[in-house]
Formats: C-alpha cells, sequence, structure tokens
C-alpha cells in the first residue's frame, strides 16, 4: 500500500467511525423520544375525556399453548387511554410517507410531497447551523436570517420580474431569487459575526435578539409598506408564475420542487468538500474546534469567524428564497420555525453536512406527519415540538448512551477512555502541563506510554 | 489599611467596572435628554419624558421587572458555580404554566405559586442530571430545556384546556391590598401616606403663595422660581411616581426586592455562595479543598430552578392567565435574563438594576404603542431587543467563570 | 529518634500498562525538610498523591503518625494532618486571599448560615504572622505575585491543620529571589515543628534546602541520604544511574546576513504589564541565538510577538530585511518562519485532529498541501508519515488523534513538522521540553544541521545547559530585558544564574544594557568551533 493511500484510508476511517457512533446516537435519542413520547401520550389521554378508550392497557387473560393447554388468569387491572400511542407514532411517521408498508403506496403522494418539501427547507437551516457549529460558532439566528431572506427575494423578485418575461425569465428569475435571499441573509448573518469578531459580543445571544428584530421589522414592512391591498392577511402580491420553482414529478399544489431538492443535495455536497477538502474549510474547522491552534496556524480568527457566519446566513437566507419560491409563492409573515428545527437538523446530524440530509427528513417527516396526526387523532400537534425538545436533550448526551454501551460491552482494549485516568504525574490537571516550567508533566526517559492522552477535555471550547 | 482602601475593597463586591462607567455615560445622556424634554413638552421627547415620569410606566417597568430579574437571579448562581443554563426561557415557561394550572385546579393563588416553583425545578434538575452526571453539552442541553417546555407547556394546555391559552385565574393583591387590609399597620401606613402626600402638597402651595408674594422683586423671584421648581419635581418624583408605583406593585414585586437582597447575601456573604463561586472559578480548588463540587453544582442549578419558577409563576398568576402561542407569553424573557446579568456582571444587584433598564425600555415601548407618536408600534416593540444588542457590544467580553461550560470530573477514574 | 511524620511502605502504584511506583519505602522524620528527589517521570508526584489520598495505592501502607492510614480523598489526607501544595496552585483568582484561605473550612456565624469574615480574616492574619509570612489578607489572588500566591497555598494547607506540607516543585515558577524566600520559609516551619517533604528534579535545590533527600529512579527508591553527608555526583548518578551527559559537536560556521532583525520590541502582556521592554536582537544566517532565563520573564512574549501572535506596543521586526512588524501571522509563517511553540496542547497542534491533519496546520493555504485553495490529503498524509517515522513519534501512525499520544510524543510531532518546513528563521521555545533522551539526541542535530544550512535559529529554553551548549550567543532576560548577551564558551553557570536573577554584569559607570543592546545586535563574524554538553536528562539545569 502506497503512503498516498494509506493516508487516505486513515482520514476516511477516522470520519468513518466517529459517523457510526453519532448515526447510532441519533438513533437511539429518537426511540428514548419516542418512549418518553408514549408517556406523555398516555398520560395525556387520562387527562382527556372521551366516550370510548382508544387503548386500553391490561395483561393477557390466559397462557398456554394453543391446542395444547390454557391457563386463565384473572383481570388484575384494566386501564384505558382516550389516544393511542401506535396509532399517534403510526401516523407520524408512516403518515408523513404515505403509508408506505401498506399495498396500495404511490411515491408521488401528496404527502410525500409536503414531507420532502419541508427536508428541502430543512436541508438548508440544518446546514446554515452546522457550518457555524464547525466553527465553533453557536448561530440561534438562522430563523431570522431565513425571514430576512425570504422577504428580500419576494420583494426584489416582484421588483425585476416585470423587466424579464418568459422562458428567459423562468431560467434566470429563481437562480436570481435564490442569490438574492442568500446574499440578504448572508448579510443578516454578519451582523452578529461582526458583531462577535470585534466586540466580543456573545453571538447565542445576539443571534436571538436578531430574530426577535428580524420579525418586527419584516412585520412591519409587510403590514404597512408592501401589503397586498387585496389581502387580509399580512402578505405581499404573488409572485408571477415565471418566478417560482416549477413543480416536477408532484402536483404543484403541494408547493415542492424535485428540483429544489436536488439543488438542496448540491448544497450538500458542496459544503462537505468545503470542509473537508479546502484550506478554507480547514481553517473553519481549526477555529472551530481550537482555536488557539488555528491562530497559532495563521488562520485569521475575527475574518473566518465573520465569513462563516455570512455563509451560515447565506444558507439560511437561502432556506427562504427557497421557502418563498417553492411553498408560498409570496411572503407572508408568520415564517414557521424552520430555523430553531435547523438546530435540531444540525445536532442530530453531528454538524457533519453528509448527515443533515437525513436528519432533515426526520424532521421533515416529523412535520409533515403532525398534520396527519392533527386529521387522525386529537392528540395536540405541540407534543411534536416536545418530541424535538427531547430527541436534542438525548442527542447532547452522548456520554449516556457510551455509559450504557460500556456497561452492556464493557472496552475490551486497554485505551483510555476517559481523559487522564492513564496520566500519572503531569496528566492529571488541566493546563498543567502547559503551565508548569520544567517539571513533572511528561514522562521522558523511555516512559512515554506512561503519559495517556494528554488531551484536554475542554480544550475546543472557549 | 486605610480606611479608603477598605471601602474600596468592600465596595468591590458591587463594583460594575466598565458598567458602571457606561451606566454614568448612559445617565449622563438620560439627563441630558429629560432637560430637553421638559424645554420641549409638544416634541416627541416632550411625551417621552412625560411618559418615562409617569407612576404608571415605573409600575409596569417593576412589574416587568419580575420574571426577568428573578431568572437572572437563578441564571447567575447556576453559572457561576459552573453550568451556564441557558434553559431559563424553559424553565419560566413551564413554571408560568404549572402556577396557573394548579390554581385553576386548587382555587389557591400561592399553591399554584408554588406549583410553578416546583414544575421549574423539576425541569432544573433533569438539566442538572444531565450535565452533571452525563456531561452534556451545557448549550445545547440548554436549548433542549427551553424547546421541551416550549413544546410541553402548550402541549399541556391543549390537552387540559382544548387552546393554547388557559382559561384565566384570580391575580394576586397589591402590596397595597395587603398591607393595608392589616389591623394597625394598614392604619398607620394609610396616615403616613397621606401625610407625605398633603406635606408635600404644602410644600409646593406654600412656595406657589411665595412666589405671588414676590412676584415683583427681581432676585428674590428668581430664587422662589428656583425652589418652587425644584419642590414640585421632589414632590412629584418621591410622592406621585415612587409611592405610586410601590403601592400599587403587585406583592410578587417585593418578593423580588427580596430575592435580590437574599442572593446578593447569598452569594457574598455565605459559604455556600463562596462554594459556588470557587466551583465555577476554579472546581478543582474546591475539590482539594475537601468540597464535592458535584453537589454544589447540583445546588445551584435546582436553585436556578426555584428563582425562575418564581419568576415564572409571578408572570402568569400576576396577569391571571397563561398564553401559549408562538413563542408564548414568556417571549424571551429568559434570554434577556441572561444579557441583564451579563451586563450586571454576575451580579444580583447590578443584574436587578440592568433589567430594570430593559423592563423600563419594554414598559415604556408598551406606552408609547398606545400614544401616537410618529413610529410604528412594530418597530417601537423591537427597542429592546436592539437595546440588547447595543449593550452586548459595548460591554464587550464579560468576564464569565474561569470554569464556566466545562463538566468537572472529581479526582480518580 | 521520635516517632517519625510519614512512613511510606512498600507503596506501588500501578497503571494501565505501567508501574508509576515500584515498592517504594520512605520514611519522613518530624521536624525536617525532606526532598524527593528524581528525573521528569521517575514516579514522584505519583507518590506524593497516593499519601495525599489523590491516587490509591495499588499496594502497600501510609502510615501517619505511627497510624496506619487509608486515604479515600483528600479531605482524608487533610483530616490526618497531611496538605499538599500542588505545582499549579489550586487557587480561585478572583476572591481574596483570606477567602482562598479558609475556602472550604470557613468560620460561621448566624447558626451557621453566613461566613463570619472578621474572625475569617483575624485567624488568617494571626496564622501568617505566626510563621513570618508577609502576606495581605485582603488583595485577591489575580493581583500578587506567584510567589505570594504558593505562600497563600502554604497558609491554605496550615489553616486546615497541617503538620505534613508536602509541596511539588515548588521552584519551578519562581524566581531565584523568591526561591530564597521560600527556602526560608520551609525551615521556619520545620523549626515550629512542622514536617516538609518537597518534590525536585534539581540537584542544587535538594542540597542547599533538605535535611535529607531520597531518589526515585523509574519508580523505585534508589537511596536516601542525609543531605550534608553526600554529594552532588553521588545525587546525579543516583538519579540518573549511568553518565548522560551528551556531547554536542557543534562545528565552527560562517554566518550570513541578517535573518531576524528586532529593535526596541516592546509588549504589553494581558495584565497590562509590560513583559518585554525596549529589547533588540538579531539573529543572523546559520547562527543560533539562545535565550536563557527563568520563566516568566517575558520569553514568551517576545517569541509570540515576532511570531505574529500578539502585537508589539512597539518596536519592529525585520526578516531578511522585510518589515513584518505589522504584517499577520500567515504572512510571516509564508515569509519562511517557522515556530515550535511553548504550549503544544493549545497551540502547536489541534487535539481532534489526527497527525495527517495537523502535518499541515500551518501551511494549509500553500503549496504544496494547498492549491487554488483545494488541499492536497495525499501530500499531507506523506508529510506525515515522514515527519513520524523521522522524529520516531509513537505510534507510529499517522492517523492517531493528535490528543491520544503522550506529551512527548506530541512535542516531538510539532517539533518535526516545524523543522521540516524548509524555513528562513526558526524560533523554537523548549523544543525538547518533555522528550525523552534519545529524541532530545536527535533534536539537537537536527537543529544543528538547520543551523550548518544557514537557518537562523532563536533558541529560547529554560534549561541552562541546553542553550549554553547549542547556541553561538546567549542572551539572558530578566523582567523583559535582556542583562547580558555573552559567549556562552565563555561563561560559567554560576555566572549565568547570577544573570538569571537579574544581576548585571560588573559594569563601572557604563549601564549593562548598552552592553546587552551591543550584543545582542552585533554578533561575531563567525563561530568558533567547540563541543559543548547539553544535560540530557532535561532535569540539569538549575
Amino acid at each position: 500500500m502506497s503512503v498516498r493511500e494509506r493516508g487516505r484510508r486513515a482520514l476516511e476511517r477516522l470520519v468513518a467511525a466517529s459517523a457510526v457512533e453519532r448515526a447510532l446516537i441519533s438513533l437511539a435519542s429518537l426511540v428514548l423520544a419516542v418512549a418518553i413520547g408514549t408517556v406523555i401520550i398516555l398520560v395525556a389521554g387520562r387527562m382527556t375525556t372521551c366516550d370510548a378508550a382508544a387503548f386500553v392497557l391490561t395483561h393477557p387473560t390466559s397462557v398456554g399453548v394453543p391446542g395444547l393447554f390454557r391457563v386463565g388468569i384473572p383481570e388484575l387491572f384494566r386501564m384505558g387511554f382516550c389516544h393511542d400511542p401506535v396509532t399517534v407514532f403510526d401516523r407520524l411517521f408512516l403518515g408523513a410517507l404515505a403509508d408506505p408498508l401498506s399495498p396500495g403506496w404511490d411515491p408521488l403522494d401528496g404527502q410525500i410531497a409536503v414531507t420532502l418539501r419541508e427536508t428541502t427547507v430543512l436541508v438548508f437551516t440544518g446546514l446554515s447551523v452546522a457550518l457555524a457549529f464547525r466553527a465553533g460558532i453557536f448561530n440561534i439566528g438562522t430563523q431570522g436570517q431565513m425571514v430576512v431572506g425570504a422577504l428580500a427575494t419576494a420583494l426584489v423578485v416582484l421588483w425585476v420580474a416585470p423587466l424579464v418575461s418568459g422562458v428567459v425569465g423562468a431560467v434566470l428569475l429563481v437562480p436570481f431569487g435564490l442569490l438574492v435571499g442568500a446574499a440578504f441573509g448572508g448579510f443578516y448573518g454578519a451582523i452578529p459575526g461582526a458583531l462577535k469578531a470585534y466586540a466580543d459580543a456573545n453571538e447565542v445571544i445576539t443571534t436571538i435578539m436578531l430574530n426577535f428584530i428580524a420579525t418586527g421589522v419584516v412585520l412591519f414592512l409587510v403590514s404597512e409598506v408592501f401589503k397586498d391591498p387585496a389581502s387580509q392577511a399580512n402578505q405581499t402580491v404573488p409572485l408571477p408564475d415565471d418566478a417560482l420553482f416549477p413543480p416536477v414529478l408532484f402536483g404543484g399544489r403541494f408547493g415542492f420542487s424535485v428540483l429544489a431538492l436536488v439543488f438542496a443535495l448540491a448544497a450538500v455536497l458542496a459544503l462537505a468538500y468545503l470542509l473537508s477538502r479546502t484550506s478554507f474549510g480547514y481553517d473553519i474547522r481549526t477555529s472551530g474546534v481550537q482555536p488557539q491552534a488555528a491562530e497559532y496556524g495563521g488562520v485569521d480568527a475575527r475574518r473566518t469567524i465573520v465569513a462563516s457566519m455570512t455563509l451560515s446566513g447565506a444558507l439560511g437566507g437561502l432556506a427562504g428564497a427557497v421557502y418563498v419560491l417553492m411553498i408560498l409563492g409570496n411572503f407572508e409573515t408568520g415564517v414557521p420555525a424552520y430555523g430553531f428545527d435547523g438546530i435540531t437538523v444540525a445536532i442530530l446530524a453531528g454538524n457533519n453536512p453528509l448527515g443533515v440530509p437525513f436528519a432533515a427528513l426526520l424532521f421533515g417527516v416529523l412535520k409533515s406527519g403532525t398534520t396527519v396526526v392533527q386529521f387522525a387523532t386529537d392528540v395536540p400537534p405541540q407534543l411534536v415540538g416536545v418530541l424535538r425538545g427531547l430527541i436534542i436533550l438525548f442527542v447532547a448526551m452522548p456520554e449516556f448512551f457510551r455509559m450504557l454501551g460500556r456497561r452492556v460491552v464493557p472496552p475490551e482494549r486497554g485505551r483510555p477512555t476517559e481523559p487522564g485516568t492513564a496520566a500519572t504525574d503531569g496528566g492529571r490537571f488541566r493546563g498543567d502541563d502547559a503551565r508548569s516550567a520544567d517539571g513533572e508533566q511528561v514522562r521522558g526517559g523511555g516512559g512515554d506510554a506512561v503519559d495517556g492522552p494528554g488531551r484536554d477535555p475542554g480544550g475546543g471550547r472557549e | 489599611m486605610s480606611t479608603l482602601e477598605r471601602v474600596r475593597r468592600r465596595g468591590a463586591d458591587l463594583d460594575l467596572g466598565r458598567r458602571g462607567q457606561a451606566a454614568v455615560a448612559s445617565g449622563v445622556a438620560f439627563a441630558a435628554f429629560t432637560a430637553l424634554g421638559l424645554l420641549f413638552p409638544g416634541t416627541i421627547a416632550g411625551t417621552l419624558v412625560d411618559v418615562i415620569f409617569s407612576a404608571g410606566t415605573l409600575s409596569s417597568a417593576l412589574r416587568l421587572s419580575v420574571p426577568i430579574v428573578l431568572a437572572a437571579l437563578g441564571g447567575i448562581f447556576a453559572e457561576k458555580s459552573g453550568v451556564i443554563n441557558i434553559g431559563l426561557e424553559g424553565l419560566l415557561i413551564i413554571s408560568a404554566f404549572g402556577a396557573i394550572y394548579a390554581t385553576d385546579l386548587t382555587g389557591n393563588l400561592w399553591v399554584g405559586f408554588g406549583a410553578g416553583v416546583v414544575a421549574s425545578t423539576l425541569l432544573a434538575a433533569l438539566f442538572a442530571v444531565v450535565c452533571i452526571e452525563f456531561r452534556a453539552d451545557q448549550i445545547i442541553a440548554g436549548l433542549a430545556v427551553w424547546l421541551i417546555a416550549l413544546g410541553l407547556a402548550p402541549f399541556a394546555s391543549q390537552v387540559i384546556y382544548g387552546a393554547p391559552n388557559t382559561t384565566s385565574v384570580r391575580t394576586p393583591p397589591s402590596a397595597a391590598d395587603v398591607v393595608l387590609g392589616l389591623p394597625v399597620v394598614g392604619d398607620v401606613l394609610r396616615v403616613l401616606v397621606s401625610a407625605a402626600t398633603g406635606f408635600g402638597a404644602a410644600v409646593v402651595t406654600v412656595a406657589t403663595g411665595l412666589r405671588n408674594a414676590t412676584g415683583g422683586v427681581p432676585l428674590a423671584g428668581l430664587l422662589v422660581e428656583a425652589v418652587v421648581t425644584v419642590a414640585g419635581a421632589v414632590h412629584y418624583v418621591v410622592v406621585v411616581v415612587l409611592v405610586g408605583a410601590l403601592v400599587e406593585a403587585n406583592v410578587v414585586v417585593y418578593l423580588t426586592f427580596l430575592m435580590v437582597a437574599l442572593s446578593w447575601y447569598g452569594l457574598y456573604r455565605t459559604q455556600f455562595g463562596r462554594w459556588v463561586r470557587a466551583s465555577g472559578e476554579n472546581p478543582r480548588a474546591l475539590d482539594t479543598a475537601g468540597v464535592d463540587v458535584s453537589r454544589v453544582r447540583y445546588a445551584a442549578v435546582l436553585l436556578s430552578g426555584v428563582l425562575s419558577g418564581m419568576g415564572g409563576s409571578a408572570l402568569s398568576l400576576t396577569l391571571g392567565q397563561f398564553t401559549g402561542n408562538g413563542p408564548t407569553m414568556v417571549n424571551g424573557k429568559g434570554f434577556i435574563a441572561i444579557v441583564a446579568y451579563l451586563f450586571g456582571n454576575y451580579n444580583p444587584v447590578g443584574a436587578f438594576l440592568s433589567t430594570l433598564l430593559f423592563a423600563g425600555l419594554d414598559a415604556l415601548q408598551i406606552v408609547l404603542q398606545l400614544r401616537d407618536v410618529g413610529v410604528p408600534n412594530q418597530l417601537i416593540r423591537v427597542t429592546p431587543f436592539v437595546m440588547v444588542i447595543v449593550v452586548l457590544a459595548l460591554v464587550g467580553r464579560t468576564r464569565i467563570p474561569s470554569a464556566a461550560g466545562e463538566h468537572y470530573e472529581s479526582g480518580e477514574e | 529518634m521520635s516517632q517519625p511524620a510519614v512512613e511510606l511502605r512498600e507503596i506501588t502504584k500501578r497503571f494501565p500498562g505501567v508501574v508509576a511506583n515500584d515498592e517504594v519505602d520512605l520514611t519522613v522524620e518530624r521536624g525536617s525538610v525532606h526532598a524527593l528527589l528524581g528525573e521528569n517521570g521517575a514516579g514522584k508526584t505519583t507518590l506524593m498523591n497516593v499519601l495525599y489520598g489523590l491516587y490509591e495505592p495499588t499496594d502497600g501502607t501510609v502510615v501517619v503518625d505511627g497510624r496506619e492510614r487509608g486515604f479515600d480523598s483528600p479531605r482524608d489526607a487533610i483530616d490526618a494532618g497531611v496538605g499538599m501544595i500542588h505545582q499549579h496552585f489550586m487557587l480561585v483568582d478572583p476572591m481574596t486571599v483570606t477567602e482562598n484561605i479558609t475556602l472550604g473550612n470557613e468560620p460561621r456565624r448566624f447558626g451557621g448560615l453566613a461566613v463570619d469574615r472578621e474572625r475569617a480574616r483575624r485567624e488568617v492574619v494571626e496564622l501568617s504572622e505566626r510563621y513570618g509570612f508577609d502576606v495581605d489578607p485582603d488583595a485577591r489572588i489575580e493581583d500578587v505575585s506567584v510567589g505570594v500566591q504558593q505562600r497563600v497555598e502554604i497558609l491554605k494547607a496550615l489553616y486546615r491543620g497541617a503538620d505534613v506540607l508536602v509541596l511539588d516543585e515548588p521552584t519551578a515558577v519562581l524566581t531565584p529571589q523568591e526561591v530564597e524566600d521560600l527556602f526560608a520559609v520551609l525551615a521556619e516551619l520545620t523549626d515550629q515543628g512542622k514536617t516538609v517533604v518537597f518534590i525536585t528534579h534539581k540537584l542544587g535545590e535538594a542540597m542547599t534546602a533538605a535535611d535529607r533527600i531520597t531518589v526515585l529512579r523509574d519508580g523505585r527508591n534508589v537511596g536516601s541520604v542525609a543531605a550534608d553527608e553526600t554529594t552532588r555526583e553521588e545525587l546525579a548518578e543516583l538519579m540518573v544511574g549511568r553518565e548522560v551527559l551528551l556531547d554536542v559537536e557543534r562545528p565552527a560556521t560562517d554566518f550570513g546576513d541578517e535573518v531576524l532583525d528586532v529593535a526596541g520590541l516592546t509588549v504589553t502582556d494581558e495584565r497590562g504589564v509590560r513583559a518585554v521592554d525596549d529589547l533588540s536582537l538579531s539573529v543572523r544566517e546559520g547562527e543560533i541565538f539562545g535565550v536563557a532565563g527563568v520563566d516568566g520573564n517575558g520569553q514568551r512574549e517576545l517569541v509570540e510577538a515576532i511570531t505574529g501572535l500578539v502585537r508589539p506596543d512597539d518596536g519592529t521586526i525585520r526578516l531578511e530585511g522585510a518589515d513584518l512588524t505589522d504584517r499577520s501571522r500567515r504572512e510571516r509563517i509564508e515569509a519562511g518562519m517557522s515556530y515550535v511553540p511553548e504550549d503544544r496542547q493549545e497551540q502547536g497542534l489541534v487535539m481532534a485532529f489526527a497527525l495527517v491533519e495537523n502535518a499541515i496546520l500551518g501551511s494549509q493555504h500553500a503549496p504544496p498541501f494547498a492549491r487554488d485553495g483545494r488541499l492536497d490529503w495525499d501530500r499531507a498524509g506523506e508529510h506525515a508519515d515522514s515527519v513520524v517515522s523521522e522524529y520516531d513519534v509513537r505510534p507510529p501512525d499517522a492517523r492517531t488523534e493528535a490528543g491520544d499520544l503522550s506529551g512527548g510524543n506530541q512535542q516531538k510531532f510539532v517539533v518535526g513538522r516545524e523543522l521540516e518546513r524548509d524555513p528562513t528563521l526558526l524560533v523554537a521555545a523548549h523544543p525538547t521540553r518533555g522528550v525523552d533522551v534519545g529524541s532530545i539526541e536527535f533534536i539537537h542535530e537536527r537543529l544543528l544541521e538547520l543551523r550548518a544550512q544557514g537557518v537562523g535559529i532563536l533558541l529560547v529554553s529554560s534549561k541552562l545547559a541546553e542553550v549554553q551548549a547549542l547556541s553561538d550567543r546567549l542572551a539572558v532576560i530578566y523582567e523583559g530585558e535582556f542583562v547580558d548577551v555573552v559567549d556562552p564558551a565563555d561563561t560559567t553557570e554560576e555566572e549565568l544564574g547570577l544573570l538569571m536573577a537579574g544581576e548585571r554584569p560588573d559594569t563601572t559607570g557604563d549601564p549593562g544594557t548598552d552592553t546587552a543592546e551591543r550584543g545582542a545586535t552585533e554578533p561575531p563574524e563567525e563561530s568558533t568551533g567547540e563541543t559543548g554538553t547539553a544535560d540530557g536528562s532535561g532535569g540539569g539545569g538549575e
């Protein structure tokens, strides 16, 4: 095996290993969230009143082997619930996919269009949050960036549309609209980036505030300045059909275009390439995990912060543009919380762009399934919000699953699983190594193995 | 050591540093603005000053402060101990709902208040376990707490009341009702208040009389004029604004005052407070001193649950209803609380003062929406958020506790 | 003779794959100062952590005051009267001296609710007066010097009623003057009946301050001697077990043009202190310019200002004549500046990255690893593999995450990467810190090879023997200024020791600064070949 090949394989294996663990943790989180969701549904089912129980919890009244013997058991308890968790989750997951397990499954069903439509937007918001995360920035402002991008797209396209028409318009207007959304979203993302880089303002807070501001200002603009006079709602006049994503395969009334999904997947690949195979991506990742090392390596910390926030905002703006050009066909206030769901998507995907489509599909299903659940049962749709929070909570504690895993499968190798367990003299205390003058920190004289990992558990976060 | 030195050091606990200077600067700007408003009553500045110096604005500022201050106090304890609790918003939401639900069930306001506190504390306990036991990323776990509450409270409301908004319940009494209703104390207070009012009015009357009497004398006239103005202003501020706002204030406002004082005392004067601060700055130092860092952190996070719970309960109970649409009635107050304590440099008193600033803006904003000042309401509504960003940009980096956000593993294995 | 204060019997401590302490016996007499002497990694700190209850011994017993103890936690050790002063102080920076000393044992009032601050302060004042400590009880830790912080740590242990004080490498962070003060304090403590154990790898200190010396080597007790009955030679042999002084062949070279020219450099650190004060120096092609000094005298700031990590307040930095003062870190790297940082875990390596990825840190924008903004991972892999094999990085696998390597191997990888960058100027801060003997030798050879190739090298090290052996000119830094610039071949260790303590060379009338400035910027035209010695054990510099 050549040296080159070894280098590449090394990298691939490294990524693969952590990706598998990530996927397992995400799956386990989903299962746990569903389990707790079941309990919540049951409790809610006890608190509501209904004519007939949708779900009855009891135990078998007889045991035995068919044809041989049977033993009857007296009924000890029997509890009825107004909601049946099985139905709820069946509708939520399978309903969103138009019942793929039933014989007459139509892959072009409207419900699938809705699911994919939500997925498409979530891919963009998920990428937006994931990118910022990789640069060590917590962009909670994707929502605001999306709202700004959406309104800008609608207004600029409305303004430009009369100038071009026909086939030219159809070919030019959609890309143009996307560009506008990206530009405005990028600008709105650059603000907290610059505030963080140059004024040291905490981006978590500023982006949350900018969300409120975006919502407020957009509400003002749409209700007072750009309102469609013919409408009661706070919305702009409709965009011409030429300027919208053309529906392909699925009917136009579902607001989904395969083209947009393809575009989203292209963005996923582009971002994955950017992060792993370009100098700029290397800068971003380095500043994300260890800012001091990045600075040592010649990365301009401030410029990287602003650049990655701009790019992150641009992705949020793209989500807004797609939302306008594919789903709405104009701009209307009250944009759904795609941006916040983007945080969930990114966390679930482990901030890996390649994981984002899968996480986005899951949340697309949850969003689309919510309406199916609402149609089929009386369970309040806010349940999905709770599930979202629970999934994030579990994904946030990988250690929980690792502990579980260790209990089931004890680690076979001698490699320490916790930082510092094998360290003797110096590795114990964080920063000792760095700060001591010429002390005991490292074992020289052939005792290297004693050191154990000198990794600083908190090193990446500041 | 000189007395001056000691005073300086004593004051250090209250020191607001760069924020102090920023506060002085904004104070000066504010005074200039006020003067402008007084000189030209017809302008926007005039209207603003009029609004700012009304008992209504102050009392609604105090009322709006309550949940923010209480959540901020909770946030201080958690973060000082090394656990960044970004889920304050969620704690406020869950307690706001819990308080209304329990009040509706039992008909007792205090039981409702307690239930809100319990709900918030339970959620905080979950957060604590996740962060301390399972080493979750504190920021993500905090977000999860927010999202869970954001889903759970409207969900429960929908299940129980059939809508995201609950039914209305009785609201807690104002302090005046409580105190004035007491047998002797109430009477004494009533007399005192009317005496103060009467005295102020008398001073103004006398001064006005003097003014009329000395109308012709140039220098004396000017002097008397000055006295009249000052007396009038003092009377106005003390009696109308302060007494008015405080008497009108709900009991939860007084609870908040109490909690600010207790938190300050707890943090800087008790053993627990010292341990909390050490746990966030250098947990290893605390550990080697024989104190269990995890227990200190658990206690601090639970305390943040209790305090935020008081805030959430107070928020919904004073309005008599929980509204769960969109971002719910909490609407970012938990996040503003975080900014408030950052701006207040983790000092309970500082957090209280900076909250008053934000809540004052919010109150102003509400009043201004009712009056037509030529600026659209939607824009006025975003002013507090803009203010937060401006403040953050000016204050810049706050000295966060060194070990905040980091998991701490004690000893060996 | 009275009962010993501490007795460790056959202590064995194993870590996965390693025996850190192997049946160590140690007896410490009451009222004495006992030095625990040994090389880095000999197991000294592990042994003391066992005594302090931080580690549970795999085998053996701890006897304090004649009673057998099994300490589960530091708390138990404290209760038994054992206090430990760690190398890295366990102090809370924003709190006051009093608050730190009483932390965890605060006197209380109001039924245990509030801290009795008056009493706490009074007790601290009494305590520090009793032992002749000069400490302001109300000062904040972040405002006082390292020497005072150490005294606060000692007071903290005393406040808890410690009779036995264990100090881990107490002199590592102190100036020579502070070291003297510390030894005076230790003497005062033992006069009043306390027992002191201190860990050191410095022979001289053990001989000066201790009554009795126990030497550890490879986790074993190899001898216990009275300080006044032994010699340096005997101790040295006990410590290392063999002759370890390595010969460094430093052939004569012709110096070329000036590579680095620093003039009037002034740097203020985060605390607002002038860390580097109007300092000038120059390095020529093929020259090693050494900087010696006690850690914390501005070395770090000097190096970071030159390499572009901190912005100087004043002064100019030229590389091959080009003014780099206002250039970014990246521009400096691209101009041919290599830099081995002091802090490999925070700066030199990205802990979460594989070595392949770390191999291009600093070169991620330049050929051969990057073209048009795209990275060539194959090239990076080759490069990583060559550094790993040449510098004997273990495990020899470039896909290992940097954080999973031991400290010494991390250091070897950083040194390898920076030395193989084909630099014009190499700035190396403590390049052999924590590295095993064989690798030290190799790194020294490589440095001299670079020198022979005409690379200018600025070498900062706290190992006096190392800088003395390798440097063509040697500057001694003290409080941000060069006290003197000397020819290392003509200067004894004693003379250097005085310079490091800030004592200017004998000058009549003419202030030393001028000499230093002249020496730093005007090097001799060529060096004379010579053989120096570097102490390969990594612990000889005193």
